[in-house]
């Protein structure tokens, strides 16, 4: 099965391993990703500061990159979500781009979702190694609504340890440009975060998101933590 | 105290706040016990979706015909012997209240808690006219005493601990020191008591407003709002036009989720539906009752994109679940209303010239929208609030110049691809530069992107 | 909803919002309620306009003329709701509703029959023509203003006792 690779902005930037780590996975469970070359940014960052018309250009963009009828996949709950949620909300006005943009909504899939409805990876005896705990990220939980399946994956894992996380869905304070815009705030809740983290006692860390993941991993550093912080795709790959 | 509005210095506000152990303790430690206790409440509610989507449908409707209930509401009350004056915004509403008290040489008035008269600053301006003017809520009381306002709707003085109200009571009312809730409650249920029966008129606000009995409906648990409305011999209730239901028997719906929202409890322990004035024959009720409608820029909101936020009944759930609130309490916000409906509210009610800051201080989680009983969309109206904001020319240039510079960028691959080489050369000296802010809480640009990796 | 299930419920849910209970099924056995649950020489403000509050009435020896100056305030009270284990108050026949409010121990006498299922029930009942007052008492008055410490009796009672006849 073809399926289009939406890397994010922000894997194919800073964190391209958890890109890679996501073709690695797709390929392993019969998938044939493929990386539309013209691609950019879902426009969240513009989107979610008030910059419609710029979140616009980058929406319509992505329509005319992610044309067709492949599945299309990405290792961000955020992404996903601006694209089932906000970008109807964006067209609402313009019936043929309406009408694309909720396809593609129908189209998408975040990683974790894909592996688990798609592909079945949660049964096909992953490896893994440590402890584990994992941080619920807010849009990937609450608008996309995907809760269990990471967990799946997770407990899934063979001699790995799975871990919870109290208040796992509690925002890490990232927030895109909240972080840069009252960073006071955002560290204080990436420490929040963090402590949640150690208290597990876990030596692993992960999720969905690689925005969260960036804020956590700045916590741990400020704290002098060595809890290991990794997108959910390099850890599920290392199992392959 | 008349309070500055001080929604402009958010950020400064915010950084005091992080850094008062006292305040972040009290604060974690109540809105921890908050969520706890909701969770309980709302777990033995079977179908609480679909008491959600009742209720919300209801509010929907209130304010799709807001005009015509808000009518239908002043004739029924004034049938109930009610007297309605309609204050279009807080100096006229003030200047209702003063007049009506004034004319009857009330001198000495108790209050209920009623975010409202907060709203339009009443006390100060009763006070200034020579009135002696006691909030009677507990928590009221205390930050009255403090010479502090309110830093959650629900429980005022939530960012204080025990031990701080006891040195307050044991300073001001020359008491013993306790830290005891149990003997400081008794120490103001004496204090209080002498007002209430020594009172010329009481002040209440409402929950809510049946306008097909003209009733007014009062949520409360300490009794002090029973006092308030049914002891003095003059009762004065103020309230924002949006507080309408359209009859008495949609009232069920509301109070299976307001105290449940609020407090984690199944209901309160009083809950007064107060109907005209005394009339002969009866034994209850202040002889006049006093309805003071305030609008104060909602029927301006209500004929905006930002409508649903009039919805809100006051519950305070969304900000116990707020990070930033949770975080840096109620007053960093600046002006009454805190927390995500409050960031909505005091924009839309204060002006984005006054308050353009807040819209930004939600990191967009979410959680709020998880748990409004009344489906306020929280998320999407301070989006539209940073619209706004962005429309009206206060985002700040140096982000206005790189998010155009973003939008063409996000439409050019090539130029995309340049911007991230760009950013991979230049990232030294931006982490550099950051310092805690974004660019230095960021690892570097990968050597070689994503798109560069893959065939 | 049978009456027996509705009484269940009803006592079960005002005992826990702190609601003392208790389940008479005469006249005699009230007034031996009563006897228990109010210390006999405080003084009480009977209304004594029912006849289940004439006959408690001349239980007490101490009366209190008003119930601004009583210790207790023992009434018949106009019903209650099943559904929050409510009282429900009103100040219908010239009663006055705040008589139960400041004194520190409030005895409510309910008639079996006067429980309503459910909050619908009860404003369908009323919401035609409500009295001026109708004020729906569950458990004592409580704040938790402080820490969001529960503390009992603010401003009004500390105790309340429900008598089910
Ligand atoms: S917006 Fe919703 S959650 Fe927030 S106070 Fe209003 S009703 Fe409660």
């Amino acid at each position: 099965m073809r399926v289009l690779l939406f890397g994010t902005c922000l894997v194919d930037t800073f964190f391209p391993e958890a890109g890679e780590a996501t073709v690695r996975l797709l390929r392993r469970f019969g998938a044939e990703p493929v990386f539309p070359k013209g691609q950019t940014c879902c426009g969240q960052p513009a989107f979610n500061a008030g910059y419609e018309a710029q979140a616009r250009a980058a929406a319509e963009h992505f329509l005319r990159e992610f044309d067709g009828d492949d599945p299309i996949v990405t290792p961000s709950g955020s992404c996903a979500a601006m694209v089932k949620h906000h970008y109807p909300r964006l067209f609402r006005d313009d019936p043929k781009l309406l009408a694309k943009a909720k396809r593609a909504g129908e189209r998408i899939h975040e990683l974790t979702q894909f592996l688990v409805h798609v592909a079945k990876a949660h049964e096909a005896g992953l490896r893994g190694k440590g402890t584990v705990t994992y941080h619920a990220s807010c849009h990937l939980t609450r608008s996309l609504g995907v809760r269990e399946e990471p967990l799946t994956l997770l407990s899934s894992l063979k001699g790995a340890a799975f871990l919870p996380m109290p208040d796992a869905a509690r925002c890490c304070g990232f927030g895109g440009t909240f972080m840069a815009k009252l960073p006071e705030i955002s560290c204080a809740l990436a420490d929040e975060k963090a402590a949640s983290i150690e208290a597990t006692g876990a030596d692993t860390v992960t999720g969905c998101d690689s925005g969260c993941l960036m804020n956590i991993a700045d916590a741990m550093r400020r704290r002098g933590t060595k809890i290991r912080v990794v997108h959910i795709a390099q850890l599920l790959a290392e199992g392959l | 105290m008349s309070p500055e509005q001080t929604s402009l210095a958010f950020r400064a506000n915010s950084v005091c706040a992080l850094e008062d152990s006292a305040l972040r303790a009290a604060m974690k430690q109540a809105t921890d016990t908050f969520g706890t206790k909701r969770a309980d409440a709302f777990a033995p509610v079977a179908d609480l979706e679909a008491l959600r989507d009742r209720a919300s449908a209801i509010r929907d409707d209130v304010l799709a015909n807001l005009p015509m209930y808000v009518d239908r509401f002043v004739a029924s009350a004034t049938r109930a012997g009610a007297v309605v004056h309609r204050a279009e915004d807080a100096a006229t509403a003030r200047e209702i209240v003063r007049t009506i008290l004034a004319d009857r040489g009330a001198r000495r008035i108790v209050k209920g808690k009623s975010m409202v008269s907060e709203e339009v600053d009443l006390n100060s301006h009763l006070e200034a006219a020579g009135m002696e003017v006691v909030e009677t809520d507990l928590g009221e009381y205390i930050i009255q005493m403090e010479g502090e306002t309110p830093s959650h709707i629900i429980v005022p003085a939530i960012h204080k601990n025990r031990r701080q109200v006891g040195r307050l009571f044991a300073d001001r009312l020359g008491v013993p020191y306790s830290d005891d809730p149990q003997a400081l409650t008794k120490i103001a249920r004496k204090a209080l008591r002498e007002k209430f029966l020594s009172a010329d008129a009481g002040i209440s606000g409402a929950n809510f407003a049946a306008t097909d009995t003209g009733s007014l409906v009062l949520v409360t648990n300490e009794g002090n709002g029973r006092m308030v409305t049914t002891v003095p011999p003059l009762h004065v209730a103020i309230l924002s036009v949006e507080k309408m239901l359209p009859s008495l028997a949609d009232l069920p719906a509301f109070l299976r989720l307001l105290p449940r929202s609020a407090t984690g409890q199944t209901i309160t322990s009083y809950v007064s539906v107060i109907t005209g004035p005394r009339k002969p024959g009866d034994a209850t009720g202040a002889k006049e009752l006093h309805i003071v409608l305030l609008d104060n820029g909602r029927t301006e909101i209500l004929a905006g994109e930002s409508r649903d936020i009039l919805k809100c009944i006051r519950c305070g759930a969304c900000m116990n679940v707020c990070p930033v609130y949770r975080t840096v309490g109620g007053h960093a916000y600046g002006w009454t209303y805190p927390g995500p409906m409050g960031i909505i509210l005091t924009t839309l009610l204060t002006g984005m010239k006054k308050s353009h800051p807040l819209v930004d201080a939600s990191t967009l989680c979410g959680a709020c929208v998880d748990v409004c009983p009344v489906r306020v969309p929280l998320v999407d109206l301070i989006l539209g609030l940073r619209k706004r904001k962005v429309r009206e020319g206060f985002a700040d240039p140096r982000e206005r110049r790189g998010m155009e510079a973003f939008g063409k960028a996000a439409a050019k691959p090539a130029l995309f691809a340049l911007g991230q080489r760009l950013a991979g050369a230049f990232w030294p000296l931006v982490r550099a530069l950051g310092g805690k802010d974004v660019a230095g809480r960021m690892p570097s640009p990968a050597k070689t992107p994503l798109r560069r990796r893959l065939p | 909803m049978s009456d027996a299930e509705m009484e269940r419920i009803f006592l079960e849910n005002a005992a826990t919002a702190a609601a003392g209970t208790h389940s008479v099924s005469d006249t005699g056995d009230l007034l031996a309620a009563l006897g228990r649950v109010v210390a006999i020489d405080s003084p009480v403000f009977c209304p004594g306009m029912t006849e289940l509050e004439k006959a408690a009435a001349a239980l007490f020896p101490v009366r209190a003329a008003d119930y601004a100056a009583a210790a207790v305030t023992v009434e018949e009270v106009f019903g209650a709701v099943a559904e929050t284990g409510t009282i429900v108050c009103s100040s219908e026949g010239g009663r006055a509703v705040q008589a139960g409010l400041l004194p520190a121990h409030h005895v409510a006498i309910v008639r079996r029959e006067r429980i309503f299922g459910t909050l619908d029930d009860l404003f369908a009942a009323i919401a035609f023509a409500p009295p001026t007052n109708v004020t729906l008492v569950t458990g004592p008055s409580r704040t938790a203003d402080i820490e969001l410490t529960l503390a009992i009796g603010v401003h009004g009672p500390e105790k309340l006792d429900i008598i089910l006849v």
